[in-house]
């Protein structure tokens, strides 16, 4: 037998044991998505009678023209970054103290993974519930802590209610974010701590000049990761709020659902499946380029 | 050996396939629905009577939840993926044109009569009509009106407003010459209540917010932005509350129960709330067809619920005779007499036993003969909420009323596609 | 000891009074108790309070034995058939787990041991697919359950929750294998295995562990997911714990079901409570492998 045939085989063999999933993932991933792009230049709704005629870049003028989409994108892009940037200073916070020697650790370990692992929407009916307006626990604490005066209408409100969705979606997955940091954390050396004290350094100091640039890769990752899932956050304002009030929570996920399933505008629903795609495939690549330019610069 | 068994199971098979078969052939059918889960709770009487009367057919009602656009999406997914769980379409006014152009419900046209239709409010057979076809057999109805405080317009001895203008006088005389704070609410909400507050006034103007057959939209023509300008004048004027931007049906009719309003613009289900044992206004309320500009005839904007019928239902005869019972004048009869709500056919609103009952129902005809639609086109959520943002957006101050109507109408047209 | 700041700092003052760093340690472990706990408990007590102590103003915090009841979690099984949404939802989770497994290991095998051309590209797309958010791709999805006749078929959402955890199956698994001996196999290759028998008698046991692992991960994304279960199940019968749950919010007018929500909250995540009991370690470490090795 040659090398090269047992080189052949080996290849074969490869490609036939990940053909299945790749089949599967074509069908769920590549699929949808290719079709959405089809789709999104032909006109498909009630005035077509949900045939689908080819219109060109139709649906994507009206979306330069429709208020709402625009809207909608800011509604995400605020939503996302207010996430992210409150999730990044919690998960830090509670992935250094998890870090820490002390008794009860693995309890308490267990006891954070907790909100990520519940169902986001059975969790946005807790949050629903603790901000209801009469009966809620939040208000009702604020309240006999004299922060506030009168009920506030939390989930009615367009600012407060956008608060409520960011402040249950950081519950939600802070602990997603510390899990992360904490295996960053727990790969650092002892010693090089250790040298640096011995230098003269203060806490803060070791923690700028080591701890953060050793856990960058895991912040990085943890903030890709969680971008696009704030980008594409559905469940929770669904439950929570349903986009409202007046579309105040109203995100691009929220919005495509409605396209479709409400106005059976599937050309329309497909374009701005294409142009959330788009924008979401843009970002990865900027933070791609940007990690692959930290890693160069430490090794 | 392998064979004989083989041949054996088959048998067996066949034989339980049959069996089964035979068995469920004697079964009742069920015909299903969906509906707000307190419908479901007053409707479970009448599907009684019916199921003791028609014992070859179950009725399953399943409980949805209370926000009727819930459960409009609820019924879009069912209808579009197909397997739809539901043979009936418990609809809303407004739903049947978007149902209706995916060819999601059977035409009932062949099914009744010209003269039984006749019986109807014109308005509510008219909603049900899409393209030539008809999709909804009417049940019960719902219209827009003025509710007034008697006594108050007697303090300032005026009669009740005909016009717009009336209406602010007679709001601005209440309000200095009398302890009541307000002169008028109505509701301001973003959603589709604010629209059908809208759908009244623009009609009350003259002008129109879509043409069914040309699909011209008037949101900017003269009458659609006096119509905005009137309601931000409102709030300007302070004759409503700045609050009335947040408010709902609940939130204006509370102010008018509690006696700090003058005027409220609200559907039938007020009156028996307002007049409730122990409201300081009690006794001193009344209503009449919705105000209007000077020249022009009052609207009330057309609600209310009705049955459809799925396309794909494996019964639709059942399903027929389902509708057929519940909108038929005595089944209908009792029910509104219950749980006070509007008949949809005429001949009940002078029925003695209702009046009997509901003696203001004389008066409410004169409202209902005054109903319009909302606009039959396929893709009505669609510009309702386009109309709801930018109603919004206006009477908040967010933007001018020609702004938000210009701007409403080139969505809407963009939607329609008939912006050329 | 460890690795912050202010346990760092104690070696510089080793007899100062009040040892601040712990005092700050203990805080912050409170915060993160605290913070993971109390909206789940609330929703724990909430589900127990009768109706009369939910709607009571000002709040109740510590209810009166008369105050207490089960009428809610009885409804839920009585009014509502919880136990059907139940069934649902581990069906579902569970044999998507399992496809996910049998379809996932063989190829993380792959891109772990054998030299395939493109290797890098296929890892670089299978990473960067489990960024997608499911809303891209619940149109397309949406098209398929239609031309397949898929509605209220467990099918709808079997395969879809396969392959959203197809790609970190393949990761964690790959790195699994990567840490496994390769002497191992070479000795197996030598006794005259085939790939698929060296697999099947040899790999497999090893990665046992692994495959736990990786199929709480899968289970737990499958149990929780919301948006394909609202779209394709249509029918009561069908319907899966999230999305039964999130409809019971409205479903009377005059009084919202605070009490049935909190306890369809509780039971619905029931499941979930006891398997990060119990496989928390796992659970980390499948997360962290799944998503920064790889």
């Amino acid at each position: 037998m040659s090398k090269d045939y047992i080189r052949q085989r080996e290849q074969r063999t490869g490609w036939l044991l990940m053909l299945p999933a790749l089949l599967v993932l074509l069908l769920v991933y590549a699929f949808p998505i290719l079709r959405a792009f089809w789709l999104s230049f032909f006109t498909e709704n009630l005035s077509t009678n949900l045939e689908p005629v080819f219109s060109g870049l139709d649906n994507y003028e009206l979306m330069v023209g429709d208020g709402r989409f625009w809207q909608s994108m800011r509604n995400t892009a605020v939503f996302t970054l207010f996430t992210l940037v409150f999730e990044l200073g919690l998960g830090l916070i509670i992935a250094l103290t998890l870090d820490q020697a002390f008794r009860g650790r693995g309890l308490a370990r267990t006891i954070a993974i907790l909100p990520w692992a519940l169902p986001t929407a059975l969790i946005a009916l807790a949050w629903r519930w603790i901000f209801n307006t009469e009966f809620g626990v939040w208000n009702d604490m604020l309240m006999r802590l004299h922060l506030i005066g009168n009920p506030v209408n939390w989930l009615g409100e367009p600012f407060w209610a956008m608060v409520a969705v960011i402040a249950a979606d950081v519950w939600k997955t802070t602990s997603f974010v510390a899990i992360l940091l904490l295996a960053g954390l727990q790969s650092i050396s002892q010693d090089l701590y250790e040298a640096h004290a011995l230098d003269g350094a203060s806490p803060w100091q070791s923690f700028r000049q080591i701890t953060l640039p050793l856990i960058a890769p895991q912040i990085v990752i943890a903030m890709l990761f969680r971008f696009a899932q704030s980008f594409g956050i559905f469940d929770l304002i669904q439950v929570m709020t349903g986009g409202g009030p007046g579309g105040a929570t109203e995100t691009v996920s929220i919005y495509i659902y409605a396209a479709v399933m409400r106005y059976l505008d599937f050309g329309y629903g497909a374009a701005l499946v294409t142009v959330t795609f788009l924008v979401l495939v843009a970002v990865v690549a900027v933070s791609w380029l940007y990690i692959s330019r930290l890693r160069a610069k430490t090794e | 050996m392998r064979l004989s068994r083989f041949l054996l199971a088959l048998v067996a098979i066949a034989a339980t396939v049959l069996v089964g078969a035979h068995v469920w052939s004697q079964q009742p059918v069920t015909i299903s629905f969906l509906l707000r889960a307190v419908e479901a709770d007053q409707m479970q009487g009448l599907a009684e009577q019916f199921m003791a009367e028609n014992p070859d057919i179950r009725i399953e009602m399943v409980r949805g939840p209370n926000a009727a656009d819930a459960v409009e999406n609820l019924y879009t997914t069912s209808f579009l993926l197909g397997d739809s769980p539901y043979d009936i379409l418990f609809s809303d006014v407004v739903w049947i044109p978007k149902f209706a152009a995916a060819g999601w419900l059977l035409d009932l046209s062949d099914r009744v009569s010209e003269a039984d239709l006749a019986d109807f409010l014109p308005a509510d057979v008219a909603a049900g009509l899409y393209q030539g076809g008809l999709y909804r057999m009417p049940f019960r109805s719902d219209m827009g009106m003025l509710y007034y405080r008697t006594d108050l317009l007697d303090q300032v001895g005026l009669a009740p407003p005909e016009t717009f203008a009336d209406l602010i006088t007679a709001a601005e005389a209440i309000q200095a010459q009398t302890d009541v704070d307000w002169g008028f609410t109505w509701q301001g909400l973003q959603y589709e209540g604010l629209v059908t507050n809208f759908v009244e006034i623009i009609a009350g103007y003259g002008g129109f917010w879509i043409d069914p057959t040309t699909l011209e939209v008037g949101l900017d023509q003269p009458a659609g932005v006096q119509a905005v300008e009137f309601m931000k004048g409102l709030i300007d004027q302070r004759i409503s509350p700045p609050g009335v931007t947040n408010y709902i049906e609940e939130d204006s009719l509370r102010q008018f129960q509690n006696g700090n309003v003058a005027f409220l613009r609200n559907w039938p289900y007020a009156w028996a709330e307002a007049n409730r044992d122990g409201t300081p206004v009690a006794g001193k309320i009344a209503l009449k067809p919705m105000v209007h500009a000077a020249g022009q005839q009052p609207a009330a904007c057309l609600g209310g619920w009705g049955f459809g019928i799925s396309s794909t239902t494996p019964h639709p005869e059942e399903a027929w005779r389902v509708v057929e019972f519940f909108t038929s004048p005595g089944p209908l009869k009792d029910f509104i007499t219950e749980f006070a709500y509007v008949p949809s056919r005429r001949a009940l609103f002078t029925d003695p036993d209702v009046l009997a009952t509901f003696p203001h129902y004389e008066q409410l005809l004169k409202v209902a003969e005054t109903a319009v639609p909302r606009p039959p086109v396929g893709q009505y959520a669609q510009v309702s909420d386009i109309l709801q943002r930018y109603l919004s957006a206006a009477i908040s101050d967010q933007m001018t009323a020609e702004d938000a109507m210009r701007a409403a109408a080139g969505e809407s047209r963009r939607v329609l596609g008939v912006d050329g | 000891m460890t690795t912050v700041p202010q346990t760092a700092a104690s070696p510089q003052t080793p007899d100062r009074g009040i040892p601040w760093g712990r005092v700050l340690l203990w805080l912050a472990i409170a915060f993160t108790v605290i913070f993971s706990l109390a909206p789940v408990l609330w929703q724990v007590l909430t589900s127990f309070k009768t109706n009369a102590a939910i709607t009571q103003a000002p709040v109740v915090y510590l209810p009166g034995f008369d105050q207490l009841t089960l009428t809610h979690y009885v409804d839920l099984f009585r009014l509502n058939q919880f136990h059907v949404y139940m069934l649902n939802s581990a069906l579902v989770a569970i044999v998507s787990t399992v496809l996910c497994l049998a379809l996932g290991s063989p190829a993380a095998y792959a891109l772990a041991r054998l030299r395939i051309p493109g290797e890098q590209a296929i890892l670089a797309i299978v990473l960067v697919v489990t960024l997608f958010p499911y809303i891209l791709l619940f149109l397309g999805l949406l098209e398929l359950v239609r031309a397949f006749g898929l509605a209220n078929n467990y099918l709808a959402l079997i395969v879809p929750y396969t392959a959203i955890n197809l790609p970190l199956t393949i990761l964690v698994m790959r790195s699994f294998f990567q840490q496994l001996p390769k002497d191992l196999e070479d000795s197996a290759r030598v006794d005259g295995y085939n790939t698929v028998q060296m697999l099947w008698r040899i790999v497999l046991p090893m990665t046992l562990p692994a495959l736990v692992t990786t199929g709480i991960l899968a289970f737990i994304f499958a149990w929780n997911e919301y948006l394909f279960a609202l779209t394709f199940m249509t029918r009561e019968s069908m319907k899966t714990i999230p999305v039964a749950a999130a409809q019971l919010g409205g479903t009377t007018l005059f009084e919202v079901p605070y009490g049935p929500l909190a306890a369809a909250t509780v039971v619905g995540t029931l499941p979930l409570v006891l398997l990060v009991l119990f496989f928390q370690r796992r659970i980390v470490q499948g997360l962290t492998s799944g998503s920064v090795k790889g």
